[in-house]
Order: structure tokens, then C-alpha cells, then sequence
């Protein structure tokens, strides 16, 4: 037993001095680095607000160009309905509503067609996106001026729904929406402005996704913001603020914004159509596809530009239970290894400039490889604990200053939420949100480093990807 | 110093930091709402004065015009939200409550302010009071360091609607950052004909965004003159989204003449948006002499763009209505047919 105990205890003290450095210098610069991101962020909030202060808020206009809101569904009976009333009820001076039913086994399309009196046209649709699976049919409502467009395809993903959802877009901005997402009234004119602003170079844009949890939701708008009531979705809260408010805000304003969220993205139509739309056999479908979009217009060497909108602009519900949260970790780091594998030929390649020297090494090593070091990191220190071979004083002040620099950074993305939108007006919903920026870091966060190596392993393995099903708890719809 | 004295000292700096950012959420919020609720108090007792003004009854101007201290400075802010959405009298009335409360002549005195949200906001008020001899302050404006007092300037621009802004408005359009072209282009549509020349020339500007602009305003505002200047853009600019912008804008001016080159960019060896703006223009120009090519764009390879062709010959009437009837078995032809008779309520 003691030779056990001694060969270990060798193992791990071998393992302490050849990692002890390189984990400090990681340490150090993924801080750093954060650091910067707030900054980075800070300025772009600063302009942001000063543009506010200066009262032009000036959204649509003559120059704003029309949107065609692709929103797959598979399954949606219960909310289609409500979702599309909503969608169609958007401010924006020329949008349609484009919903595909991708294969739904419920009732989908058939409460579509009684509550908007739909009627088959003999449109052929245009291959412009490859689209594997068989169109059946594409309908419009009777009335002849709602725009909306309903297409029936055979069950093939929703990135195949999105696709053919593209195809049968006309107008020239696109966004991508799911069907469960609850969108601000003003969030076309919001995430369009850069593409008013800036009409030839701009190319896709992403808006501020927010959680929707314990919220009321009437009609397919929020109408009551509040703090959801389950741990697991009030971590999920800060997370997102952290991830948008100083991840996104600070990587946009650095102009190497490369990871645009799935739940409400806008694209240029032609630019989407020139890069081939979203790749079906992705994971991380949308990820892939604006590495593509930047690889190829750098590969053309054209101007352009991608932009993040700060606004909390798009609601959706969070997983509420371990299990779900879990499927959905394991599939978001699956699809980043994916694609960061996919596209390792930009790394450090001239050619794609800041994206390849910076954006995408940094989601290597500071997106990718960070449950990695962090699972490697407990289980080395929990055995040299276990062993008596770490000063456990020294330990515990390391471990309060890496969560307390985790805290910092949330604690950072919180006074921009306060500062800018101060979105949450109960007091209480303020305290659940810092309470959660601390217990973020007890259990939850070591549960994610689990997940996310679930996910790349199952990859490495390349076990077959399960998408399994995101159970919804559904919103307050009750009367007050 | 020891490792673990550092270790202490930078996490109470991190600690410190975590403080300072806790505490700045709380005073945020509790500044926030106690401005809130002075600005609400202060406003109170004008209230309705405001809102009647507004509306177009002048019962409570002299209440409003004589305010003063912290009520005048609420009553301006409410004035200069709700100047951006009054016009007429009720915008005039306003006006001389903040010429009385001497908001202008601040205005004037701080657009050369060293805030940046104060030469903004300056600006701004300057152009939703129309201030005639602001001119010029705008104009400079419209090239300030802060990209605040450049949109602002832009969207001053739009109400004082004086064509001579029109030069400066374009050539900062295309600058670096430049001025947003949304509020460009909505400012050049409220300065009328007398911009034509500057318009044609900004078309042959190098920067893509000024031709854009200047071809969406030249559409927009219906600016034949500026005929010979997009036709070039169409044909031959570099960039495939000004030529959609001038194809779109050819359409909107309607000329029959224009049909011909319009179709001549609908052929295979054309951009596909290019094409499908094409033949969407021709339908807007509604001129049976597009009939014909319309015709010939139905066996186009690309659906999209057969069917655009099939809604354009719905649009110049009844020889393109026969037309898709003879045809009406083709999806482009049928679907066009089937839209159109939705839109009459027919089905």
C-alpha cells in the first residue's frame, strides 16, 4: 500500500513541477485577457452610451434594408402559432416571416394553416443553399398581404430548415431565429442598424441573448422581466450576461467577433448564399458558418464587417435541470472542437489577420482547452491533498483568487447591465444575480468542466451526436 | 515579498475591485432611480401644459415659458424628445419655450463644448429647433472627432433640410467611420432637387458607401437627372451592392427608356442579385416594352428570378396577365397568378 501511495505521490509531485508553470502562465494571461475583453468592452459602452445620451436613436429609415425572419420548427404545435403572431407583429418597416416545418410528427403545420388560412402556391424553390430533403409544399396566407411564408420539408435538422428557409427568403437581410425565442418588438431595427450604418461592408450582425426563465411572457412578449426561481437557471442568467456583455461586446469592438449565437443571428442574404449556408452535418452550425463567412471574404480580400449588438434584444429559455443543461454543454463544446478543428488551417495564417493570430488561437486555448486544465487542476490538487503534498493555506488562497477572478468578471458584466439597460428593477432580482455570481463557482461551475469534456471525448470517439430533447418548463403565461 | 504575501496582496485587489464593482451596481441603480423621481417631480406641475402644447393648445405656454431652474431644464428636456415628434405650430410653440429659457443660445455655446455629449446633444437641438443660422456649425460638425456629434449632426441636418449640407453630408459618409448612411440618406431626402449635381457627383465617389447613398437617394427621391450617372453604376461599378442599389433606383425613377438596360443585366452572365433587382425594376417601371424580355426571363434557370420576372408582367398589366395565363401551368407563371389573385381577394 505504501509503495502505491509513494509511486503517486512521485507521479503527482513529477506532474506539479512540469505543469506548476505553464498553469501559472495560463492563468495569468487567460486573466489578462479577460481583463482586456472588459476594457475592450467598457469602450464599446462608453460610445454606445454616449450615442444614447446624445439622443440618436434613430432606427428603420429610408436606407433600412428588409429582413426575411427564417424560423425553423420541428415539433412546435403548442407555440408555433403565437410565435409566428409575434414574429409578424415586429416593428420593422419591411420584413416576412419565413417559417419552415421541418418533418414535425404533431400538429405544427395544420394549426399554421387554420390560424392563418394558409393556401398552397406552386412555387418552385430555388436551389440556392443545397437542401437534401424534399420541399412539400410552400403555402401563404390567404388574405394575400401578410407576409408570411410557410414551407413544408421532410425531417432533416434545423440547419437544412434554415436553409430552405434562406431559399425561399426575397429580401436582402436574413435572421435566423428559433422558434421558441422571444424577440424585443424593436429587435430587427436594433441588430439591423449596423447594416444601415454601414450598408456595403457589413455582413452579419448578432444580438444580446438573454434568459427568459421565471419571466411572464404574454403573447409571445415579455412583458414582466424577473429572475427565474431554479440555481441551475439563475447561474445560466450570469453566465449569458458575461458571455454577451463583456465576451461578444469586447471581441466586437476588437473587430474579431467570430461566434455569432444560434437563437438570433442576421446575415446578409447574398453573403450566406456565396459562403453555402449553414453546413448540416455541423454541431456548432453557426459557428461554423461565420468562420466560414470570415475565411471567405478574407480569401476575396474584401471589406466587411461583423458586428454584435449589445441590446438584449432576443429571450429564450434556459435548461432548468442538470440533465438538460448538461446534453446542451457537451453539445456546444462538441461543435467548438468540431469547427475549431475544421478551420485549423487559419491558425496563425497571415492571411486571415487578427481572426487567425488572435480570435480563433485564443478559442484554442482559453475556450477549448480551458475544462481540460480546469479538470486537471482539481484532480491533481484533490490528490496531492489527499497525498498531504500541497500546502493547503497556499492552495485555498490560489482557489480564492481564481473564483474571485471569476466573480470579478461577472461582477464587471453586471454593472454594464446595470449601467446601460438596467433590465432587472426588482432589488431582489439584483441580489439573486450576485448571490449566483458567487455560487456560480461551487459545484456548477466544476459540473460544466465535467460536460464539456463529456463532449469532446464523445467526438474524439466520434460517438454519433445526439441532439436529444431541450425540455421546456414554458413561461409565466398566467394573469398577474 | 513571498509568493504567498503576493498571493494575498493581489487577492485583495481583486477583492477591492469585486467591492467597487458590487457597490457601482447599487449606486447605479440608486442614482438611477432617485433622477428618475426628480425629473418626474419637477415635471409634475408642467405636465399637462406640455402634453396640451404638444397636442396643439397653447393654453399653458406662458406657465412653460416662464419656468425656471430645475422645472425649465426638465421642461427642455421634455420639449427637445417631443420636438423629433411634433411638427407645425405645436414644434414652433416649443421652439420659443426653450428660446425663452435661452436652450439655444446654449446650444449655439456648446456645440464647440469639450464633452462630446454636450457638442452632440448641441447639435442636435440646433436642428430639431431649425435654427437657420446653424448651418455652418452643423457642417463642421458633421466632421468631428466623436462619431455622437457625426450622427447627430446628421440627423440636425435632416430637419434644417438645407441643400447645402448636402456636400459635406456625402463626403463624410464615406470617411473612415464616417456618419451613419441611414441618417445620411434620410437627411438628403428632405433637401428636395437643388442637391442633383452634388448627388451625381458623389455616384463617381471612390468610396462604395457614398455611391450607395447617393443611388438609394437618387431612387427614392425620383432625381432623373441623375439617369446618366446610374446607368455607369449599374454597368460597371465594382461593387455588386451599389449596382443592385442603382438597378432598384432605376426602377423607382419608372423610365420606359430605361428598360432595355435594365434587361440587358438580367442575362445569365450578370451577378444573380443583380439580376433578380433587375427584373424586379422592370415590374416597377410597369412598361409593356419590358413585356418581351420579361417573357424570356420565365425559362430562367434560377426559379427565384423566373418568378420575379412572372410578377413584373403582373405588374404591366393586362399583355403580361395574358401572358401568364397562357402559361399558367409553370410554377413561375402560376405562382405569380395565384399571388395576384390573393391580393384582389379573388380566391
Amino acid at each position: 500500500m505504501n509503495g502505491f501511495r509513494d509511486g503517486l505521490s512521485a507521479v503527482v509531485q513529477w506532474l506539479y513541477d512540469v505543469t506548476s508553470v505553464p498553469i501559472l502562465v495560463y492563468f495569468v494571461v487567460i486573466n489578462l485577457s479577460f481583463l482586456l475583453l472588459i476594457i475592450t468592452a467598457g469602450f464599446q459602452f462608453r460610445r454606445y452610451l454616449r450615442m444614447r445620451d446624445a439622443s440618436v436613436d434613430t432606427l428603420g429609415g429610408e436606407l433600412a434594408l428588409g429582413v426575411s425572419v427564417v424560423m425553423p420548427a420541428h415539433n412546435e404545435e403548442v407555440g408555433i402559432v403565437t410565435s409566428t403572431t409575434a414574429m409578424l407583429s415586429l416593428r420593422y418597416p419591411r420584413h416576412e416571416v419565413v417559417v419552415v416545418d421541418d418533418g414535425s410528427t404533431d400538429n405544427t403545420f395544420g394549426v399554421l394553416r387554420e390560424a392563418f388560412d394558409l393556401v398552397q402556391i406552386p412555387r418552385e424553390v430555388p436551389m440556392d443553399l443545397p437542401v437534401r430533403a424534399e420541399i412539400l409544399g410552400v403555402y401563404v396566407p390567404r388574405d394575400g398581404h401578410t407576409r408570411l411564408v410557410v414551407v413544408r420539408k421532410a425531417n432533416s435538422g434545423r440547419s437544412e430548415a434554415i436553409n430552405a428557409g434562406v431559399n425561399v427568403a426575397v429580401e436582402p437581410l436574413i435572421a435566423f431565429i428559433d422558434a421558441d425565442s422571444i424577440l424585443e418588438p424593436d429587435a430587427l431595427l436594433r441588430v439591423s442598424k449596423p447594416f444601415t450604418d454601414d450598408p456595403t461592408r457589413m455582413v452579419a450582425t448578432g444580438g444580446t441573448i438573454r434568459a427568459v426563465n421565471g419571466s411572464r411572457v404574454v403573447s409571445g412578449r415579455l412583458v414582466r422581466l424577473a429572475m427565474p426561481t431554479q440555481w441551475v437557471a439563475r447561474i445560466q442568467v450570469v453566465e449569458y450576461l458575461r458571455a454577451f456583455l463583456v465576451g461578444r461586446t469586447g471581441w466586437s469592438r476588437l473587430g474579431m467577433l467570430i461566434l455569432i449565437s444560434g437563437a438570433f443571428g442576421m446575415f446578409r442574404r447574398d453573403v450566406v448564399v456565396d459562403a453555402g449556408g449553414l453546413d448540416p452535418d455541423s454541431i456548432g452550425e453557426d459557428f461554423e458558418l461565420v468562420l466560414r463567412i470570415h475565411r471567405r471574404m478574407m480569401d476575396e480580400g474584401r471589406d466587411y464587417a461583423v458586428e454584435f449588438v449589445p441590446e438584449p434584444v432576443c429571450w429564450t429559455e434556459v435548461p432548468s435541470t442538470l440533465s438538460v443543461l448538461a446534453r446542451q454543454r457537451r453539445r456546444w463544446h462538441r461543435g467548438l472542437w468540431e469547427t475549431l478543428w475544421a478551420y485549423r488551417g487559419m491558425l496563425f495564417n497571415r492571411r486571415y489577420g487578427r481572426i487567425g493570430f488572435l480570435a480563433l488561437p485564443y478559442y484554442w486555448v482559453f475556450e477549448l482547452f480551458a475544462p481540460l486544465l480546469e479538470g486537471f487542476g482539481i484532480v491533481v490538487v484533490v490528490l496531492g491533498l489527499a497525498l498531504g503534498m500541497v500546502n493547503v493555506p497556499y492552495a485555498l488562497l490560489f482557489l480564492v483568487l481564481a473564483y474571485g477572478l471569476a466573480i470579478l468578471v461577472t461582477l464587471a458584466a453586471m454593472s454594464v447591465e446595470e449601467w446601460a439597460f438596467h433590465r432587472y428593477n426588482r432589488w431582489r432580482d439584483l441580489l439573486t444575480t450576485l448571490a449566483a455570481a458567487v455560487l456560480e463557482n461551487i459545484g456548477y461551475r466544476q459540473l460544466t468542466v465535467w460536460w464539456r469534456l463529456g463532449g469532446w471525448w464523445a467526438s474524439l470517439r466520434k460517438k454519433e451526436q445526439v441532439w436529444g430533447v431541450m425540455t421546456r418548463a414554458g413561461f409565466d403565461e398566467a394573469a398577474d | 515579498m513571498t509568493t504567498r504575501q503576493l498571493l494575498l496582496g493581489i487577492e485583495l485587489l481583486v477583492l477591492l475591485a469585486c467591492l467597487v464593482l458590487a457597490l457601482s451596481v447599487i449606486w447605479s441603480k440608486v442614482t438611477r432611480l432617485r433622477r428618475e423621481r426628480r425629473t418626474a417631480q419637477s415635471l409634475a406641475p408642467v405636465r399637462g401644459a406640455l402634453i396640451e402644447l404638444a397636442a396643439g393648445e397653447p393654453g399653458g405656454l406662458r406657465i412653460l415659458r416662464s419656468a425656471r431652474g430645475k422645472t425649465a431644464d426638465a421642461i427642455d428636456e421634455a420639449a427637445v424628445a417631443l420636438l423629433a415628434k411634433v411638427r407645425g405650430e405645436p414644434a414652433n410653440q416649443l421652439v420659443t419655450v426653450l428660446e425663452d429659457h435661452g436652450a439655444l443660445e446654449r446650444a449655439k455655446a456648446e456645440v464647440s463644448h469639450r464633452s462630446p455629449v454636450r457638442r452632440a446633444r448641441a447639435v442636435q437641438l440646433l436642428g430639431l429647433a431649425r435654427v437657420e443660422d446653424s448651418t455652418a456649425l452643423i457642417s463642421e460638425a458633421l466632421e468631428d472627432e466623436a462619431s455622437e456629434v457625426r450622427a447627430s449632426a446628421a440627423y440636425a441636418a435632416s430637419y434644417l433640410a438645407d441643400p447645402w449640407l448636402a456636400a459635406p453630408l456625402l463626403r463624410s459618409v464615406g470617411t473612415g467611420e464616417g456618419i451613419p448612411a441611414g441618417l445620411a440618406a434620410d437627411a438628403l431626402l428632405e433637401m428636395g432637387v437643388e442637391i442633383a449635381p452634388v448627388l451625381r457627383a458623389a455616384m463617381r465617389n471612390p468610396a462604395p458607401r457614398t455611391r450607395m447613398v447617393a443611388a438609394h437617394v437618387a431612387g427614392v427621391g425620383t432625381f432623373v437627372q441623375a439617369l446618366p450617372e446610374l446607368r455607369e453604376l449599374i454597368a460597371a461599378d465594382p461593387d455588386v451592392t451599389v449596382r443592385v442599389e442603382a438597378a432598384e433606383a432605376l426602377g423607382s425613377i419608372g423610365q420606359d427608356s430605361e428598360v432595355e438596360l435594365l434587361a440587358r443585366h438580367t442575362r445569365p452572365d450578370q451577378p444573380t442579385d443583380l439580376r433578380r433587382a433587375c427584373a424586379e425594376a422592370m415590374g416597377r417601371i410597369g412598361s409593356p416594352l419590358a413585356h418581351d424580355d420579361l417573357v424570356h426571363l420565365l425559362d430562367a434557370d434560377d426559379p427565384r428570378l423566373a418568378e420575379m420576372a412572372a410578377e413584373s408582367l403582373v405588374a404591366i398589366g393586362p399583355r403580361g396577365m395574358a401572358t401568364l395565363d397562357g402559361r399558367r401551368d409553370e410554377p413561375a407563371a402560376g405562382t405569380a397568378l395565384v399571388l395576384a389573385a390573393l391580393r384582389a381577394g379573388q380566391r
